[in-house]
């Protein structure tokens, strides 16, 4: 078995720990209670064929990447970059911050994820996405777990 | 005259009687019931009755009510033994092993200091012959610290590598990501000369961290701990990194066991 520290970032309140919490105990609560620090916990998947250990690290909202301590992302291989489909001023800074990350761990699998598609309508969702720089890996829902599964597999499978 | 109208003539003359003698009483009578239907003059009256019968009661409860109190709080403590130890225990458990370990610390760095201070030729030759140190055949009875648990932690990522342990606690790769993020943490926030986190306590329990190039080293200590022998730890620690981990440089990851087995001798066991 291998293991592989990813980090869950993005600007707060995009729902994070709740991917999080559905990725690792399939729950979702209403209730919004930030982030404070980090918060990490582990889950193993099977990826081509493999046993691979997922430490997740979720770490408190930041409105710009250059601001959470840079030491969080140190050795880690694969960043998930959260974003809220419903909040258009939580992907304004979308190129500067994947830039910075590019920077800060050059080979790192970066997944880009537009999160809370629940609260959104066919037209909404088309028209945020037009607003986003760069195409989504992921379209998620915590609440209903649409696509998180998915979302970790494939990094699994990109990290192995 | 009839018998009837006798009778009638002395009621009459009764009542006169009556009237005359009862006249006082029967108007103190209904100054009374007014009095006692009117609110307002009722409260009148009891008013400073009540209010010294207050201050009475104030200057007097503890020397009237005090054996009857005290029985009463006696026999409630009695019928509540088991709620009440149930909210005191754990605060006065800590408050408890936090003071001893203390005091025992405290004792450790006397006896090791006046160990250092007054030479005895008798433990010096015990010491000598048994290769035990002379602060420890002192305190032997009282030496009460021990390693509960070994990490050997990647230092960038967090990434459990080895571990071993006296006991089963969480997850190990938990537990490693958390100390990393804590130390993380300490060292962005105050960190401004390159300094790294050397210890963590919480209640009875130690964390010494010794941090090296590409991963560090957490141990976990309960009891009390002294100076010296956290230093002597330390070395310990900074002995095994250099001489024993040094043959698996570069793959700390694939020798996880081997170096687990390790760590399981050389601290644990």
């Amino acid at each position: 078995m291998i293991s592989k520290k990813v980090i869950l970032t993005g600007s707060f309140g995009v729902g994070k720990t709740s991917i999080f919490n559905q990725f690792l105990f399939q729950k979702f609560s209403d209730k919004y209670l930030t982030t404070i620090g980090v918060k990490v916990n582990k889950k193993t998947v099977e990826a081509k064929g493999q046993e691979v250990s997922l430490l997740v690290w979720d770490i408190a909202g930041e409105v710009t990447q250059d601001k959470v301590p840079t030491s969080y992302f140190l050795g880690a291989s694969g960043i998930i970059y959260v974003m809220d489909l419903s909040r258009p001023l939580t992907f304004e800074k979308l190129d500067s911050d994947i830039a910075y990350l590019e920077e800060l761990l050059p080979g790192a699998a970066i997944k880009i994820v537009g999160n809370k598609k629940d609260l959104l309508s066919k037209e909404e969702l088309l028209e945020a996405q037009q607003n986003i720089s760069k195409k989504l890996d992921a379209i998620t829902s915590a609440k209903t777990g649409e696509n998180i599964p998915d979302l970790f597999l494939n990094l699994a499978e990109e990290l192995v | 005259m009839t018998k009837g109208n006798h009778i009638n003539d002395e009621e009459r003359a009764l009542e006169r009687l009556k009237d005359i003698l009862l006249k006082k009483d029967r108007a103190e009578l209904e100054e009374i019931r007014s009095i006692l239907h009117s609110q307002e003059k009722l409260t009148e009256k009891v008013k400073p009755i009540l209010l010294d019968h207050f201050e009475f009661f104030k200057e007097n409860f503890s020397h009237e009510y005090e054996s009857i109190i005290n029985e009463l709080i006696d026999k409630k403590l009695k019928q509540s033994e088991q709620e009440l130890l149930d909210l005191i225990y754990p605060s006065l458990g800590k408050m408890i092993s936090k003071y001893v370990t203390l005091q025992m610390t405290t004792l450790k760095e006397s006896i090791e200091s006046t160990v250092k201070s007054k030479f005895s030729f008798g433990r010096s030759i015990k010491s000598f012959f048994t290769g035990v140190k002379e602060s420890d055949l002192i305190i032997a009875n009282a030496n009460v610290s021990t390693v509960e648990e070994v990490y050997l932690i990647q230092r960038d990522s967090g990434i459990l590598l080895a571990s071993a342990s006296n006991n089963e606690s969480m997850d190990k790769d938990v537990v490693a990501g958390m100390l990393t993020a804590i130390k993380s943490f300490v060292e962005d926030a105050f960190n401004k000369d390159a300094q790294d986190l050397e210890m963590i306590e919480y209640g009875s329990y130690k964390i010494i961290i010794r941090s090296y190039y590409s991963f560090y080293i957490a141990m976990a200590i309960s009891g009390a701990l002294s100076s010296t022998e956290q230093n002597n730890l330390a070395e310990n620690i900074d002995t095994f990194a250099s001489n024993e981990l040094k043959s698996f440089k570069g793959r700390y990851e694939s020798s996880s066991a081997e170096i687990s087995k390790l760590l399981e001798h050389q601290f644990i066991v």
